[in-house]
């Protein structure tokens, strides 16, 4: 892991940290302003993946593992996109 | 299918080899996060289903939770994940002062983080939220509430139980570098989870 982040090993924890917080008050102040709930929430959706993969990539070392460690990660997460419309469907036919 | 392709298949995958190019033990924790985060997965499904589902009005977050003090936990545990990346570089750089000062700077963080948890429970619990219901709306709130909450903080709880073991034999000189690290991968998932928790509980 010595092949990358410059001089300074310890530098991209904190860069990821600076940057993670940065993006949390956004998150934090979008709320204040008026926009479409829809906007909001792709908006806070968006800016939550990024925290995830810089999360992911940058502390838990995924950026810089082989590609097929990151494959098995991955494919949970694509298995899990099976259930959510599947939830959908069944909220669709419940009687309100 | 090309030899070519069989031979590579056969090469990384035969035997003898290390395909994710990682040891058992980093393999295994990461597969132990790939099952635990399908776990987390599922809650939060259960609560969108919920929430969508619920025919009285969500309470709404901001007059339930003050959320300044949420984003402080968030701070925290963000902060405690960096002292642990920084343990891990030193771990791996063979300086154990550094390993054992961030250590424990983690270890404070994620004391810290359910400290604050504990003084959010008993405040909501105060206020009369309960897991069948609740005085802000929909009854369904507070499970979600408490079985989100409350299974994440169990998770910080067992990770501060690992970072306490860690640091105690890197004391002894016991713990190898990777040691360090796989602690710093059930530790960075905390938060990772704590991410989602985060924007889709408390935000949205």
């Amino acid at each position: 892991m010595s092949d990358h982040g410059g001089s300074n090993p310890y530098k991209i924890y904190w860069t990821t940290w600076f940057v993670l917080l940065l993006i949390t008050v956004a998150m934090l102040l979008a709320e204040k302003f008026h926009m479409p709930r829809w906007f909001l929430v792709a908006f806070l959706v968006a800016f939550m993946a990024t925290k995830a993969v810089m999360i992911a990539g940058n502390f838990m070392h995924l950026r810089f593992e082989k590609a097929n460690l990151g494959i098995i990660v991955v494919t949970s997460l694509i298995l899990f996109l099976f259930i959510t419309p599947e939830s959908a469907s069944v909220l669709a036919k419940t009687p309100r | 299918m090309t030899d070519a392709h069989a031979a590579t298949l056969e090469a990384h995958w035969g035997g003898g080899a290390a395909p994710f190019g990682a040891t058992w033990q980093k393999t295994m924790m990461w597969i132990f996060i790939v099952t635990d985060g399908l776990l987390f997965s599922g809650l939060l499904c259960g609560y969108a289903f919920l929430r969508m589902a619920s025919p009285m009005p969500w309470p709404k977050q901001s007059e339930v939770f003050s959320i300044p003090f949420i984003a402080l936990m968030t701070f925290i545990l963000i902060t405690s994940s960096a002292f642990m990346g920084s343990a891990v570089t030193a771990a791996r750089l063979g300086d154990r002062k550094k390993t054992l000062l961030n250590l424990a700077l983690t270890i404070v963080g994620g004391a810290a983080f359910l400290g604050c948890q504990a003084i959010e429970w008993s405040h909501l619990i105060h206020e009369g939220a309960r897991l069948t219901g609740n005085p802000w709306g929909a009854p369904q709130f507070g499970q979600a509430f408490f079985l989100l909450t409350g299974f994440h903080g169990s998770h910080v709880f067992s990770g501060l139980v690992i970072l306490a073991i860690t640091y105690v034999r890197s004391l002894m000189g016991k713990t190898p570098a990777q040691g360090v690290e796989i602690a710093g991968l059930y530790w960075h998932f905390v938060d990772l989870v704590w991410v989602f928790i985060f924007t889709l509980f408390y935000l949205l």
